[in-house]
């Protein structure tokens, strides 16, 4: 799989921004984990709680294409983000976060196209609808 | 832009993969969809695993990779020891871009969730874009005597959700009855179900398949006939790879038959892209007609091709040369093909496949099906209780491509009644002409008539005709006489000879 258009990467950005500007949420922990936690959520209900960890478990591996340092971290089979302090402790948390998230936002793309994944993140992040509706992926 | 076009800009392209079986895009509606969860299933020996084989050699690459779980069924040494037999297989791909994995021991040995786990971690470690389990029923045999249809369902779920997941599209292949068709938890999960079938009536064997099953895009329904060759399965789609709408008008010209007179009969000619049945006896000169008809288009530079079911290519040239016909020298310059398909197991469909394609190689003009009657006792019987049906769609492809078609077929001369097939087929033809013996002075002469010309108007004479070293000559029309048409005319009383009044 090719690596996540710029735009969708954008879209990525966005979200950690999100979570990094709303620390005091439920889930402790770096803004990728609070992110995918906050996916998790919101699309299990739509595509069921296997669904969404083997989709966040294939966003995981093409990001560790990408970032090496992501070869510690994994996905519990509740569909949780878990080990990546070994990108944080390289410096590449940023960028672990970005690209696992962009992929995991791509996957989302390919199988059901970006309109309705675009519905699915207002949901999921009402605080950036603006940006889902006017951006094209 | 119109509210509906936007909906439609917005949704997802799914991306359709060749499946590398000639014929079988084009019943599936473009490919198979990237992604999809299938089902092969059908009875063992009718061709499941060497269609996915097609698949694989024709998708696999080091880019995206495919991975063969083999469980029970035929070990993957016999299997790549056959499969290797066709022209499809490429050994090369063998380990860089296809892996068989064997998955028999953990099928014995282990539960539903470890052969699960098996599957999704060779997965996940090979990068792996296409899967096949062959037999996948075998799985589920071994789940059988303890596992409730939900564990099953659920099971069957859980893998198509990884392997879609995980941007795989796969296929289990499966030795399956119909009667299994409801309520199996399989077929529910899965997005695209093809169904193989094999029937043996008398000394044939006739392939069908049908795609029963497939989200997200629109397949030809039915049966579709399919050969298992040294090049792999070959399906002939019921649409014979012509399912767009035709660009031709049909009859914006008339064309020749190659017999003047016979032309002005029929009001100028035989209007292109129609077609024509010319129906008779035995001897009567239908073969005759036909050769003329291909020899006047070849003479016009039309391409020309001819079917026939009951001589051989040699024979038919040779009989065309004693009437000043030269059908050598134009199969030799490629614009005459003569078809000569005679395997007893024959389907309409596969026919028609090699005269569409013929007719397309030689941008033909002009079609001959020498005669109905062989074509149909070259046909399995499984097909010829259809062939009416069959002829109806051939004809409408055939016309669709702009040829020009003339198909013979033999009735059986009565002299109470007047047949004009044995098939019921005269409705398909734009045009008829029907040939036939009439008893005059003590002598067996030949008489013809155009019996029907859609919308164009025609001769209602009947008209009698000679064949001579230089074909089929229209003599004389028949007036004076009554009850041409039983064959035994009489003369008519001399103060009623009105043929527009004859009874």
């Amino acid at each position: 799989m090719n690596s996540p258009s710029p735009s969708i990467r954008v879209w990525a950005e966005r979200l950690l921004a999100v979570e990094a500007a709303n620390p005091s949420g439920p889930v402790a922990g770096p803004e990728v984990v609070r992110v995918c936690e906050r996916l998790r959520v919101s699309l299990a209900q739509f595509v069921g709680a296997d669904g969404f960890t083997a989709l966040l478990r294939r966003a995981l591996a093409l990001a560790r294409l990408e970032v090496p340092s992501l070869q510690s971290a994994r996905i519990t089979p509740a569909g949780r983000l878990e080990g990546i302090e070994e990108a944080c402790d390289t410096g590449s948390d940023v960028e672990a976060a970005i690209t696992i998230t962009a992929h995991f936002l791509g996957l989302l793309v390919t199988f059901i196209g970006q309109s309705l994944a675009r519905r699915l993140m207002r949901k999921a992040f009402p605080d950036t609808s603006e940006m889902t509706e006017s951006e094209d992926f | 832009m119109s509210n509906e076009q936007n909906q439609r800009q917005d949704r997802v392209k799914i991306h359709q993969m060749p499946t590398g079986v000639p014929g079988l895009d084009e019943i599936l509606g473009g490919g198979i969809p990237e992604y999809s969860f299938n089902i092969v299933a059908g009875a063992p020996g009718c061709g499941k695993t060497t269609l996915v084989h097609q698949f694989v050699f024709a998708n696999a690459s080091p880019e995206r990779p495919a991975l063969y779980f083999t469980i029970l069924g035929e070990p993957a040494v016999k299997m790549l020891r056959y499969q290797q037999q066709f022209s499809f297989f490429d050994a090369s791909k063998l380990e860089s871009s296809i892996r068989f994995i064997n998955l028999s021991q953990f099928v014995l040995e282990q539960d539903l969730g470890a052969v699960l786990e098996e599957i999704i971690k060779q997965v996940e470690a090979h990068g792996t874009r296409i899967v096949v389990v062959d037999s996948f029923r075998t799985i589920l045999r071994k789940a059988e005597p303890g596992a409730t249809e939900m564990e099953l369902q659920g099971f069957v779920q859980r893998l198509a959700l990884h392997l879609t997941s995980w941007q795989v599209t796969s296929f289990l292949v499966g030795e399956y009855i119909e009667a299994e068709l409801r309520d199996n938890p399989v077929f529910t999960v899965a997005d695209g179900l093809l169904w193989l079938f094999q029937s043996t009536e008398r000394n044939s064997i006739v392939r069908k398949m049908q795609v029963m099953k497939l989200r997200g895009q629109e397949s030809v329904p039915g049966l579709h006939t399919f050969r298992i060759t040294q090049d792999g399965l070959q399906t002939f789609p019921r649409t014979f790879g012509l399912a767009q709408e035709s660009g031709h008008a049909k009859g914006a010209h008339r064309v020749s038959i190659g017999i003047p007179d016979l032309d002005a009969l029929m009001g100028g000619g035989i209007p292109d892209g129609s077609s024509l049945l010319v129906a008779g006896p035995s001897g009567s000169g239908k073969s005759i007609m036909a050769s003329q008809f291909i020899g006047e288009g070849l003479l016009k530079g039309e391409p020309g091709v001819v079917a026939i079911f009951e001589e051989l290519p040699a024979e038919f040239s040779r009989r065309a040369a004693q009437f000043g016909i030269d059908f050598d020298t134009p199969q030799k310059d490629g614009t005459l093909k003569v078809i000569y398909i005679r395997p007893l197991d024959l389907s309409v469909d596969e026919t028609v496949y090699a005269i569409v394609g013929a007719v397309k190689e030689i941008d033909a003009k002009r079609v001959v099906i020498d005669s109905m009657v062989g074509f149909e006792m070259a046909l399995a019987p499984d097909f010829r209780h259809e062939f009416r049906e069959s002829l109806y769609r051939m004809i409408g492809a055939l016309t669709r491509l702009g040829v020009t078609v003339l198909s013979t077929v033999e009735v059986e001369e009565s002299f109470t009644s007047m047949g004009l097939s044995n098939f019921a087929i005269s409705f398909l033809s734009d045009d008829i002409i029907r040939l036939r013996y009439v008893s005059i002075n003590g002598q067996l002469r030949k008489m013809l008539m155009v019996v029907k010309m859609r919308g164009s108007a025609h001769s209602i004479d009947m008209w009698e005709y000679k064949i001579t070293e230089k074909g089929l000559v229209i003599g004389e029309a028949l007036r004076g006489y009554r009850g041409l048409t039983s064959g035994i005319p009489g003369p008519w009383p001399i103060a009623s000879v009105d043929v527009d009044n004859e009874p």
